[in-house]
């Protein structure tokens, strides 16, 4: 019927906002916050999924949804409860739905076998629950039929196709259709039993028409509706067949335009709720159309500079006010395609709140996990980074950090641990901090392990600060849990999540008190790819590094140079910095006595160079597959003259 | 061939639509995702025809059809359904909707009722 593909983008990604709305309302629902919203919107999403697969023929996932939906039925008119047994089997499901959808979007066709489960199991919910009851509103109130007024009546024998879906429905709008010519007198069988579908396949219907025989036909032969058979009464008859005994419901027919609109509707009066609902206001781009973009963008931001040069060497004045011109509009343009590519950090922190619930009720215990800042934004870049490392986070902190409410207690604090998630923008970074008021971590417990991992000589932990235990706990293989859980998994570590961040140009300081919680702090450059960097020449080639990791360019005398075992230290004002000259990478230079000292994360080193060039802004270019992994460099930048400059990586020399 | 206004909450659904209506030579005036836009761009674009879908955020399909039906007695509309909603569309039958397609949508069916309805 349709090209399947063209949809199908469509249909995962509205279907992923509608997978993410019922996972935010059933954690709500738990949570016990606005009840009523939560199990409409869940409602919902449901029916809308239900409606997408099967129209794209994911009989798998339409199955589902039919039957998420069903139960949610039940609890809207509330013959189900919500307890915390459904809550899991709802949230399993959600997590097939997004198997599904990853599925989708690789091009697959989920299958019954993921699901097939799942919806026996909600079924068996369905079956327990009492039976449906009438709908509140629906009832049709029974009316005497007007007496005979001597127009012409006419007999209609006719038949519901037997493809038709809703032949109830089918009936009740032919029903109506026809009033709109006459007056029904009756129907075989009652007008009751037509418009709940019961009869086989075809029925018959009294009317009282003066809109003549052809006009009846018009009707009587719609969408799924033929007729089978009209003919006319003499209005004696039809005035003694009329009305029926019984409660036999024939409706009078003198509102021909809106019969029984009036009737109460109980189940549409309830109030809107209007700004709860999300309302779209945006429209979607490719991601990789943005990608483009920001490479032309980029392209434009070089080229400048090039320009740049040139202009300087010729010096036209005429010339550098246009190229003024050009560049501001070329920086306006970039920080707005930069503030496009920004995603607000609710994307990946929305996913967290049921991880806390899942780790939480694992564990026994109970936490209350506050999100503040989910607003800040961040480059898109760096979003697919930052989960993986933020789910870890959180995880040990449900895991290993927050006490079971007992031993909670019995420590004077309150049963309900909380778990704090900050996010805010600071100068030139984001902040994200996770906090728990947990169980800390304890240092002569690290101090322990430190010596039996053969990360520290027994005299080096003995006299080893807190500052420093607590930093082996991002060294490889550093785990201070007893026991390996299936909920922290195995083998990722917390070297792992330092890694990934420092990967995103960030850096990960832990803090620790115990019996009063442990603090993570990840800072984070709002954006990686355009930065302020430093030029410096190291033996006649030139070389970016990251302004955020300059401390001071200093000078010095051979004199301060000290060997310490194969490396060199200097003492630069009281301080003693590990030297590098950067030989391995850039040769052999002649004799220089220019340093620039660098720091990360709170540790020093320097390096020597020729000299320095100046400070400018570029776009970093990560290192194409092709080069492989070069420790010492973190990509590349071409500045205005179209020469390919590296980017130091100062995390690998400190 | 008539004028129509599509009325769905997700883009996929309006955009199906919209396809297999063309398909049918009809012309699509106007899409709106939620009730309260129905009801604005029906005032705005006087379409013959509305495609109303029940389920949606802000004002549901039912009361959207009402408050048409309200600004215009003659007004044409007909519910995107789906099955289990059999109630539903009933209850917008008895408030004035002129037939029903029900999800997944078979094109020739869908053409069918928008014929008969527009023709009515």
């Amino acid at each position: 019927m349709f090209d399947e593909e063209v949809y199908r983008k469509l249909f995962v990604e509205e279907s992923r906002e509608n997978h993410e709305n019922i996972v935010n309302n059933l954690l709500a629902l738990e949570s016990g916050e606005d009840q009523q919203t939560a199990i409409d919107e869940i409602f919902r999403s449901a029916h809308t999924l239900k409606g997408m697969s099967a129209s794209m023929g994911f009989d798998a996932m339409e199955h589902l949804c039919h039957s998420m939906e069903d139960i949610f039925s039940l609890i809207r008119n509330g013959q189900q409860e919500v307890n915390a047994s459904l809550t899991d089997l709802l949230l399993t499901c959600t997590d097939t739905i997004e198997g599904m959808l990853d599925a989708i979007e690789a091009g697959g066709t989920p299958s019954d076998a993921q699901s097939a489960n799942l919806v026996q199991e909600l079924r068996a919910f369905i079956e327990d629950s009492p039976d449906e009851q009438e709908v509140p509103g629906e009832e049709v109130p029974v009316k005497p039929a007007e007496e005979s007024d001597g127009r012409p009546a006419y007999t209609l024998s006719i038949a519901v196709d037997p493809s038709c879906t809703m032949k109830d429905v089918r009936a009740m709008l032919l029903l109506q259709n026809l009033e709109e010519l006459g007056t029904i007198l009756s129907t075989t069988p009652s007008r009751e039993l037509v418009e709940d579908g019961k009869f086989d396949g075809s029925f018959e219907v009294l009317i009282e028409s003066e809109a003549g025989e052809d006009a009846l036909r018009t009707v009587a032969s719609g969408t799924e509706i033929s007729l089978l058979g009209l003919s006319p009464l003499s209005s004696t008859t039809a005035g003694a067949k009329t009305p029926t005994p019984g409660p036999t419901p024939v409706c009078q027919g003198d509102s021909p335009v809106e019969p029984r609109a009036e009737l109460p509707s109980p189940q549409v009066q309830r109030p809107v709720k209007s700004e709860k609902s999300r309302e779209i206001k945006n429209i979607r781009v490719d991601i990789q159309r943005l990608d483009r973009m920001m490479n032309l963008v980029e392209d434009l931001v070089i080229n400048r500079g090039r320009l740049e040069q040139i202009a300087n060497k010729h010096g036209i004045k005429e010339f550098d006010e246009a190229l003024n011109m050009v560049g501001r509009s070329v920086s306006d343009l970039q920080n707005l395609m930069m503030g496009i590519r920004m995603m607000p950090l609710e994307r990946i922190f929305n996913r967290l709140p049921r991880v806390v619930r899942d780790v939480a009720n694992h564990d026994g215990k109970e936490v209350e996990f506050v999100i503040e800042g989910g607003e800040t934004e961040l480059d898109r870049s760096m979003m697919d980074g930052l989960s993986d490392p933020l789910l870890h986070i959180i995880r040990n902190a449900v895991n290993h950090g927050i006490e079971t409410p007992d031993v909670r207690e019995a420590g004077g604090k309150p049963p309900k641990g909380l778990l704090r998630l900050t996010a805010r923008r600071d100068k030139d970074n984001v902040i994200i901090e996770i906090e728990d008021d947990g169980a800390g971590i304890n240092p002569e417990k690290l101090r322990k392990k430190a010596v039996e991992r053969d990360l520290m000589t027994p005299e080096a932990a003995a006299t080893a600060t807190k500052e420093e235990l607590v930093n082996l706990l991002f060294e490889p293989g550093f785990s201070t849990a007893e026991t390996i859980t299936d909920i922290s998994g195995r083998g990722v570590g917390l070297d792992v999540v330092k890694k990934t961040i420092e990967s995103l140009k960030g850096t990960i300081k832990v803090e620790s008190e115990m019996g009063r919680g442990t603090k993570f702090e990840l800072v984070l450059p709002p954006t990686m790819a355009i930065i302020d960097v430093m030029m410096v020449q190291i033996n006649g080639m030139r070389c970016a590094i990251p302004i955020s990791n300059v401390v001071e360019v200093a000078q010095t005398r051979p004199e301060a140079v000290h060997r310490i075992g194969n490396s060199e230290a200097i003492l630069l004002r009281d301080q003693i910095l590990p030297m590098h000259r950067l030989e391995d990478m850039f040769g052999q230079a002649q004799k220089s006595d220019t340093l620039v000292v660098l720091q990360n994360n709170g540790k020093k080193c320097c390096i020597v160079v020729d000299t320095v060039d100046g400070q400018q802004e570029v776009v970093v270019k990560p290192l194409s597959r092709l080069a492989g992994n070069c420790r010492g460099i973190s990509g590349i930048t071409i500045p205005g003259d179209g020469d390919v400059v590296p980017v130091l990586d100062v995390n690998t020399m400190v | 061939m008539g004028k129509i206004l599509i009325v769905d909450d997700t883009m996929f659904m309006r955009t199906l639509l919209k396809n297999i209506l063309f398909s049918g030579g009809h012309d699509i005036v106007g899409e709106a995702a939620d009730g309260t836009e129905a009801l604005a761009k029906y005032q705005e674009l006087k379409p013959d025809l509305v495609t109303m879908d029940v389920v949606m955020p802000k004002m549901n399909g039912i009361e959207a059809l009402k408050a048409i039906k309200a600004a215009d007695p003659s007004a044409k509309v007909i519910m995107c359904t789906a099955v289990g909603q059999e109630q539903m569309v009933k209850l917008a039958v008895k408030s004035g909707a002129r037939g029903y397609i029900v999800k997944p949508f078979q094109a020739p069916k869908v053409l069918e009722e928008v014929k008969n309805v527009l023709s009515a």
